[in-house]
């Protein structure tokens, strides 16, 4: 009997007001893995990961973390049970250092830790760490991605969440952030990944769904990477 | 220039006495609104109950009313949260000013009631009035309530601040005001930080009623009511964006407000609130988003 | 929607439209005609009730179609009070009470109407030339600018002793307002918001307030459209000023200060903020209520007698307030106007 999957969604439908936006949505993450969720704007790919995180009400369907459902939990509560998300537009408090935007993402952890707590942000992004008493507003675009994603590092979730970190970022800054990601799954952590960069999804995630209008339309695997035909076809499937 | 001589060290005591309390009230005000978005229009009968406490203990040794002052405000404090604030927390500006205005006069008809049962409007708050006597300063007659005013305020700031910038609850509140959303998505406890700031405020305002009485020791359902509202307009003028310009908001406007009082000829001083009140005006069409607001927060502007 | 209408000022007149005029009106009426039937000691909270009518009516032409929140309105009720009081009361008696206004003011009296339309005026134009600077606000700057209007205005009026009696009461006043002005009155706030919402530029400055970037792109100047919607509630104001000091045949500062303009506003949010219905059935709700609370204090009959402790009216009616609002922040009409209840 296989082990319940890390995040499991299972016939989930969230509306705003009458009008659906995500609907008869299933997909699971396992652990350590990447699943991408790509499609073009306003398929439902953010609202998701709200659902997820309890920002948005899930009108039918289940939401379950290791086999827990999740509904009607607020945020804090959900980010307390092990779910990170990292949201768009990052987020970070500008007005604030880079450690005290770090030491935030303490607020979600489990249990005490041995040794340095902001470790796992700083090893896998040196730069946070010579930056730790900067003014987080003054760091570039890249730099403060990986300042978010630090963040949501921090508390050691079991999946982390992520709502389009490659937006408005240099490709160098694209790179570094994708490497990481691999690095983080082979901790186990598992990652759902928002992405408008097809490609690069497609080619990083064990596997990628396709959202078009609030509804799955094609999976995808590293293997379709180069076939751009298919990516454009499953975008424009109706 | 004559104006200026009137402002003698006397005069510079009081206002910066008269700053310093409005101060406290200030960040009381600004801390609940960083956290909640809501103007408290019943913050002074906070410290109006602490003064009818303090008045209603006058007989009990000095320490043990000041006690029972700050016990009852704080419970008070927690109460609004629960019954008032609470509720009110998704709904619009509008609504949340004409509610927090009503349970003000609300808690000024109860205090009535219950002050009128012995007969006479009125209670004295006899126990901390020593504090109220002069004590001279390069000759001059300085009240000894002002220095403790001064150095009360500036105890509790300094306090208030290594709290904020040193401990994870402060850390919390401060991104609660800045962006709450976010700051629960890390999984800030919202309900906690929400406690801090209303235990928080609650202790200033019993600092404040304590102080307050000194002055006047002479308790009605309208005590520190006036002071309230200005508070309130300076903390707007400041800038009630952020803590510490909410604070010097409240601090200028207590500051200003005994100077133009001395400034003006006796016979114009009536007229000291519509002069007050004319200089907000002014600070408020330069400056919307408030005298000691800048940068990007200055550009926009918040309800 | 377009802009072609029924008349030059744009106005469109749907019949449903006109359902939204007589829902407020023949409410106002109906009260009116209870009022001359009622016995002389309840005829004060009837008429009470009326005028107040006028007040929050004249309020939600600023406050609820601008979405702009103003505590300054009352002083425009307070300087119509006092300029048709003042101006109203007979030139014989003026001389011996009020000794040391202007000689303008003290030689020189006015009939009623005169007295009304005088108060409408100045209500009017204190609120344009207030609303020039003031209108660019919004927000909270907005609130403690227009509070700060309110303070100088009572300031002044208590203080300034050449052109009012001051801190002391202003008595003697012609006690015109009776259930014919006070119905009258009412019904002409109400007919003039209607009017003003109804009209281009109510529309305008309503739809401005949902969204305030769209309607400055369209070139909407939303600083003009205030100015306007904040010089017609003055003179409304001023106007229900003027019907109030006829009613009580007296005025003092405090009457038009912070009390009445808690009241108010407390009447309009509770009725529902963006509607004139809300804003009529606001003032007479809340009146009926206050009125209720009023004789409850001296004992009245439910089948049982109830009397409430002295003092405890203002504890019901603000803890009641505060209830509604926590319960029903939208108000008793969800901000929506009158309709009928077939009607879609």
């Amino acid at each position: 009997m296989p082990e319940a999957a890390a995040l499991e969604l299972d016939h989930v439908e969230v509306r705003y007001g009458s009008v659906s936006a995500v609907r008869d949505l299933t997909l699971h993450v396992g652990r350590g893995e990447i699943v991408g969720l790509i499609g073009p704007n306003g398929a439902g790919k953010s609202t998701t990961l709200n659902a997820i995180m309890g920002l948005l009400p899930a009108r039918h369907g289940e939401i379950r973390l290791h086999g827990q459902a999740l509904r009607r939990r607020s945020a804090e509560s959900i980010a307390r049970a092990g779910i990170a998300l990292v949201p768009e537009g990052r987020r970070i408090f500008g007005d604030f250092t880079v450690e005290e935007n770090l030491r935030l993402g303490l607020a979600a952890r489990r249990r005490p830790y041995i040794g340095d707590p902001l470790a796992p942000a700083f090893e896998l992004f040196p730069v946070l760490r010579e930056f730790r008493r900067r003014q987080a507003g003054a760091l570039s675009g890249g730099q403060q991605q990986q300042l978010a994603i630090g963040r949501a590092l921090v508390s050691r979730p079991d999946i982390l969440l992520l709502d389009e970190p490659s937006l408005g970022l240099a490709p160098l800054a694209v790179d570094a952030i994708f490497k990481a990601f691999t690095e983080i799954s082979e901790v186990g952590t598992a990652i759902l990944l928002v992405e408008q960069r097809a490609q690069r999804t497609v080619a990083l995630a064990d596997r990628t769904h396709v959202l078009v209008g609030g509804e799955l339309r094609m999976n995808l695997g590293p293997a379709d990477a180069e076939n751009t035909e298919k990516i454009i076809a499953a975008y424009l499937a109706s | 220039m004559t104006v200026l001589a009137s402002i003698d060290l006397q005069t510079l005591g009081d206002a910066f006495g008269q700053g310093a309390i409005y101060a406290l009230m200030a960040v009381g005000i600004g801390l609940v609104f960083g956290v909640l978005r809501l103007v408290n229009f019943a913050y002074g009968q906070l410290i109006m109950a602490g003064a009818y406490t303090l008045a209603y203990t006058s007989g009990w040794p000095v320490v043990a009313s000041i006690v029972a002052c700050f016990a009852v405000v704080v419970a008070l404090s927690l109460a609004m949260d629960r019954l008032v604030f609470r509720p009110l927390r998704s709904s619009s500006p509008a609504v949340m000013l004409v509610t927090t205005f009503a349970v003000s006069f609300l808690l000024q008809s109860v205090a009535l009631i219950v002050d009128l049962r012995d007969g006479t409007l009125g209670q004295v708050a006899s126990s901390v009035a020593p504090l109220n006597q002069a004590i001279k300063v390069g000759g001059v007659d300085v009240r000894k309530v002002t220095f403790v005013a001064v150095a009360v305020a500036l105890v509790a700031l300094a306090a208030l601040a290594l709290v904020l910038t040193r401990t994870t609850i402060g850390l919390h509140t401060r991104a609660a005001a800045s962006d709450f959303r976010t700051a629960r998505l890390l999984g800030v406890r919202a309900n906690r930080v929400i406690a801090f700031a209303v235990v928080v405020s609650g202790l200033l305002a019993a600092a404040v009623a304590v102080l307050l009485t000194v002055q006047n020791p002479f308790v009605q359902p309208t005590f520190a009511l006036e002071d309230t509202i200005i508070v309130l307009v300076g903390v707007v003028v400041g800038g009630i964006d952020r803590l510490w310009t909410a604070t010097l908001g409240g601090f200028a406007i207590g500051f200003v407000s005994v100077l133009v009082n001395a400034a003006l000829p006796t016979d114009k001083t009536v007229f000291l609130p519509s002069v007050v009140y004319a200089l907000v005006i002014i600070v408020l069409l330069l400056r919307p988003a408030g005298l000691f607001a800048w940068g990007r927060r200055a550009a926009m502007e918040r309800v | 929607m377009g802009t072609q209408g029924c008349d030059g000022a744009g106005l469109r007149l749907p019949l449903g439209a006109l359902v939204e005029l007589l829902g407020p009106a023949l409410l106002v009426v109906v009260v009116g005609l209870v009022t001359t039937t009622a016995s002389p000691s309840n005829k004060i909270y009837f008429l009470n009730a009326l005028v107040s009518v006028a007040i929050v009516v004249a309020i939600y032409v600023f406050v609820g179609i601008s979405g702009v929140l103003s505590f300054g309105q009352i002083s425009f009720v307070a300087v119509g009070a006092f300029a048709a009081g003042v101006m109203a009361v007979p030139v014989v008696s003026k001389k011996g009470v009020l000794t040391s206004i202007f000689p303008l003011l003290r030689d020189h009296s006015v009939g009623n109407v005169t007295s009304l339309l005088l108060a409408a005026a100045l209500g009017g134009v204190f609120a344009f030339v207030v609303g020039i600077p003031l209108m660019r606000l919004s927000g909270l700057a907005a609130g403690i600018a227009t509070f700060a209007v309110l303070e100088i205005t009572h300031n002044v009026l208590r203080e300034w002793t050449k052109i009012g009696p001051g801190a002391t009461t202003l008595a003697l006043v012609p006690e015109t307002t009776g259930a014919l002005q006070a119905t009258v009155g009412a019904l002409v706030a109400i007919a003039v918001a209607f009017l003003y919402q109804r009209s281009r530029r109510g529309r305008l400055l309503r739809a401005s307030r949902e969204d305030p970037a769209v309607a400055r792109s369209v070139g909407v100047n939303i600083h003009l459209e205030r100015l306007l919607a904040f010089t017609v509630s003055g003179a409304l104001a001023g106007f229900a000023g003027g019907l109030y000091v006829h009613l009580l045949g007296s005025i003092t500062t405090e009457q038009v200060y912070l009390e009445l303009t808690f009241l108010t506003l407390a009447m309009l949010v509770i009725g529902g903020l963006t509607s004139l219905w809300g804003a009529v059935v606001g003032a007479l709700a809340v009146s009926g209520l206050d009125s209720f609370l009023s004789q409850a204090e001296s004992g009245i009959h439910l089948g049982f007698k109830l009397t409430l402790p002295q003092g405890t009216r203002l504890v019901f009616l603000s803890a009641i307030m505060a209830l509604v609002l926590i319960l029903r922040p939208s108000g008793l009409t969800g901000g929506r106007e009158f309709r009928l209840p077939w009607s879609k």
